[in-house]
């Protein structure tokens, strides 16, 4: 190597690594990334406590792959090498042909206490409240696009969770595999998003018919509507992958005459209402645009649909209920949302002062066995 | 703090190499010193205490053992060598092994110990031989004693060897701590040497160990005896390019810095025997055996009783020194037995075989017995060596091993091609010409990728928190 030849390549790497530092103290940092859907880690206080911990280091260096100049290109980088070199997954997500992206389901041995636990919560808890309760078991796209996913690709089977549940508990339970694998070539799920779209909540209605004493109404009264043809939904986000069209968002029940109110509370645990929608168009110019239906996370909800004459349903539930809720408005008078992970009072409490008819408890089977129960107990 | 994160490269790094350039030449030494101890108390900074202890300790006893030298007391200055011998073993015992005998001896029945939970000091197996080293190397006479603490320290916490190697012996680097040169030809060197070690940890260890992971973890009723050698296969080729990565970067960051270090592995899975193995790989730590145990215990010069037992001594301490725990002195003392049957038994034998066979025969050893160093749970290790020698629960293949072979593929053969000299010596092949416009090119890549694979980096561990 001549020393000109080395000066030349001693001040390439300085200036490369001189880019990345003055890239990355220039970059404004963010609270939030839409594209990934997930706050992103701020700088930390530099306190002496967590300095002599660690903790601030470990903290900074979180904050630095956060914040790094350019981040999403960066992570779209590594999906797409992922594929270059072979690979039909990046982050637990597999590419299938379609351009569906479908995550993995995995059932770890934490997952499976949880499961067990959880069934005890359940039955205790219909065992205390007055009314009906029941049980139903929504698997995802993993389990009902399974042939979409490449070949051989690992992936726990939901049906055993849903077969467990069943077998297990005493309350009436029921699992929408079925209802779902018959339309399995029709568009049930986001191929971006882990939740089933509004058709595939439809046919989720139509079987739940018979367990909630409806008569579903025929497909063909509604009329679709498309809200939005640029959803890309929480796999993308978790994917890296940049290279798949995005989903079409459909709704099918029109949302007259209904009112929704989301209850929380203040700081100081008065409660306050504030209003929502069946469907706030607002998100559909966010990222998170499946936050349409009823306007996205909340506690306890209450769905107000003027059929007086028709009894009261508590959803105990994930987001899958979101869309869900607009095909179960014709045939109660009040649909209550409770989500376990923010809402910590007494559900057994909440049934007994609001005059609820029947109970039914209703989850992905991903979430079912992530999410512990327990305040169910309560 | 480790190099394969975007902090070290984009953060930390940058402004150790400013400083260490814009700092006059005789304060260059005392700014290492300050940024060696940042980068060793980084993940827990009251550890620092550690490394004033040790080199406070080291370096009055050089001093002691050259005074004595110096009056021809032998025994006084030999007294002083075992003193800094047993502190620092006895540190290294510890902080290492206390828990594992603690356990051990709770096993059967002598609880007497109480388990301490103690998270190791990050590199300690790595710099305590070290300034083991030391005081050995000053009473042999091959170094004098270093009367200079800042300098003494710098040797001790030098950064880019600290954590993961290479061990460095203070003979060979007694000179290059007082004074060195910065020749740009070294900086270059070391850029190129820095890079590809980069590219080797990130973009190749992590890959294939995450394969690894997969049949480490499965269990035992669905893994097939196919998936069980593609396991093996990865992890080997995972802690090679891990450790040789490592090596990579603490030579181009030393080289960066005005070092020269020696190399730390020469393709060892090209050997074509145990023993050649072990000659090419951790080529710092066998080295530092053979000079500080093996040959004070006699070498190979002796009968052949005591030449088994030399062997198995130094491979015992050799498995112990990788982890405190009965499969790491297990994997040694496996290869203490196979290097006794080299010398003893099949070695002529082997040397007349061709050597496809040579290398099957070696490979073969080396990656059963990785399996051993990298299963922990004895109730785990067992079957999975089953597996591959045909008891496997979940049959010979099944989809998930045509998933992984077909995903891995193009990894494992870059894998292939980056444990054999081939890469190297086709680049050596290359004109002059074209390296020049291809080595800056290559540099860029391998930052650009690696720092995508870092900043989406759900995979990125750290292998040596045993050592």
């Amino acid at each position: 190597m001549t020393k000109k030849y080395a000066r030349f390549l001693s001040a390439f790497f300085c200036a490369t690594l001189t880019l990345g530092f003055t890239a990355n103290a220039l970059t404004p940092d963010k609270e939030f990334s839409q594209v990934e859907n997930r706050s992103l880690a701020q700088r930390p206080a530099f306190t002496a406590k967590d300095v002599l911990s660690g903790k601030f280091m470990a903290d900074y260096e979180t904050y630095v792959i956060d914040q790094f100049a350019g981040r999403d290109a960066w992570v779209a980088a590594k999906a797409w090498s992922e594929r270059f070199v072979g690979k039909q997954e990046n982050n637990g997500v597999y590419f299938c042909d379609d351009g569906s992206l479908i995550t993995r389901f995995e059932l770890s041995e934490d997952d499976q206490k949880r499961l067990e636990s959880n069934l005890k919560y359940i039955d205790d808890f219909a065992a205390k409240v007055s009314g009906p309760v029941k049980v139903g078991l929504i698997p995802t796209a993993a389990k009902i696009w399974a042939e979409k996913l490449p070949a051989g690709a690992p992936n726990y089977d939901q049906g055993l969770v849903i077969s467990q549940t069943l077998q297990t508990l005493t309350t009436p339970a029921f699992g929408l595999t079925d209802a779902l694998a018959g339309h399995k070539d029709e568009a049930i799920f986001y191929r971006t998003d882990h939740h089933w779209t509004s058709l595939g909540a439809y046919y989720g209605y139509a079987a739940l018919g018979p367990i909630l004493g409806y008569e579903p109404l025929p497909l063909s009264t509604y009329t679709k509507t498309t809200v939005s043809d640029e959803f890309y939904g929480t796999v993308f986000s978790s994917s890296g992958v940049r290279w798949v069209e995005p989903d079409e968002m459909d709704t099918y029940v029109p949302e007259d005459g209904i009112t929704v109110t989301s209850h929380t509370y203040d700081a100081k645990g008065n409660p306050v209402e504030e209003p929502r929608q069946l469907y706030d168009k607002s998100y559909l110019t966010k990222k998170d645009k499946y936050a349409m239906f009823l306007g996205g996370q909340q506690s306890l909800g209450v769905v107000k649909t003027g059929n007086s004459d028709k009894p009261k349903l508590l959803l105990i539930r994930d987001s899958y209920s979101d869309s869900l809720v607009p095909f179960l408005t014709p045939h109660f008078s009040e649909i209550h949302l409770i989500d376990l992970r923010y809402y910590k009072r007494s559900t057994a409490q909440y049934i007994a002062d609001n005059g609820i008819d029947q109970t039914l408890i209703l989850y992905s089977v991903p979430n079912f066995v992530e999410s512990s129960l327990v305040w169910l107990g309560r | 703090m480790v190099f394969s994160t975007p902090f070290f490269l984009f953060t930390y790094f940058p402004i150790v190499l400013l400083l260490h350039y814009v700092a006059p030449l005789k304060y260059r030494n005392a700014l290492l010193l300050v940024v060696n101890l940042i980068f060793y108390g980084w993940k827990k900074p009251i550890y620092i205490l550690i490394m004033f202890a040790s080199i406070g300790i080291d370096y009055v006893h050089g001093i002691l053992v050259e005074k004595a030298k110096g009056e021809d007391n032998d025994r006084r200055a030999r007294r002083y060598v075992i003193q800094s011998a047993i502190f620092n073993l006895a540190l290294l015992g510890f902080f290492k092994y206390w828990d594992f005998i603690a356990r051990s001896l709770a096993a059967v029945g002598l609880g007497f110990m109480p388990v301490l939970g103690l998270e190791l000091p990050i590199g300690i197996s790595f710099y305590t031989f070290q300034t083991m080293s030391y005081t050995i190397d000053v009473y042999r006479g091959d170094a004098g004693a270093q009367r200079n603490i800042v300098n003494f320290g710098t040797f001790v916490t030098l950064f880019p060897q600290l954590i993961a190697g290479p061990i460095l012996k203070y003979k060979d680097l007694a000179d290059q701590i007082d004074e060195r040169s910065y020749p740009v030809e070294r900086f270059a060197a070391g850029v190129q040497t820095f890079t590809v070690g980069l590219a080797k940890k990130v973009l190749l260890a992590n890959n294939l160990g995450a394969l690894w992971d997969v049949y480490k973890a499965m269990p035992l009723t669905e893994l097939t005896t196919g998936g069980a050698w593609l396991g093996a296969l990865a992890f080997a080729f995972q802690l090679y390019f891990d450790f040789s990565g490592y090596s990579d970067m603490a030579v181009g960051l030393g080289q960066m810095l005005g070092f020269e270090f020696l190399g730390n592995f020469n393709y060892p899975y090209t050997a074509r025997s145990i023993s050649e193995f072990w000659r090419r790989w951790h080529i710092s730590l066998s080295s530092w055996f053979r000079d500080y145990l093996y040959i004070p215990l006699g070498g190979s010069r002796v009968g052949k009783g005591r030449l088994i037992f030399n062997l198995m001594v130094v491979w015992a301490a050799t498995g112990i020194w990788h982890g405190a725990n009965w499969n790491f002195l297990l994997w040694g003392g496996c290869y203490g037995v196979l290097l006794v049957l080299e010398k003893l038994v099949w070695g002529k034998a082997l040397d007349r075989l061709p050597a496809f066979l040579q290398r099957i025969y070696t490979l073969f050893f080396v990656l059963v017995l990785w399996v051993v160093f990298a299963i922990e749970d004895f109730s785990h290790l067992l079957p999975y060596l089953s597996a591959m020698f045909g008891a496997a629960q979940g049959g010979f293949t099944d989809g998930a091993l045509f998933y992984h072979l077909r995903s891995y593929l193009p990894m494992l053969l870059l894998a292939l091609c980056g444990a054999t000299p081939g890469v190297k010596l086709l680049w050596a092949r290359l004109p002059e010409k074209l390296r020049q416009i291809l080595c800056p090119l290559l540099i860029l890549a391998g930052l650009a990728l690696s720092t995508a694979y870092l900043v989406d980096g759900t995979y990125n561990p750290f292998l040596y928190f045993q050592f």
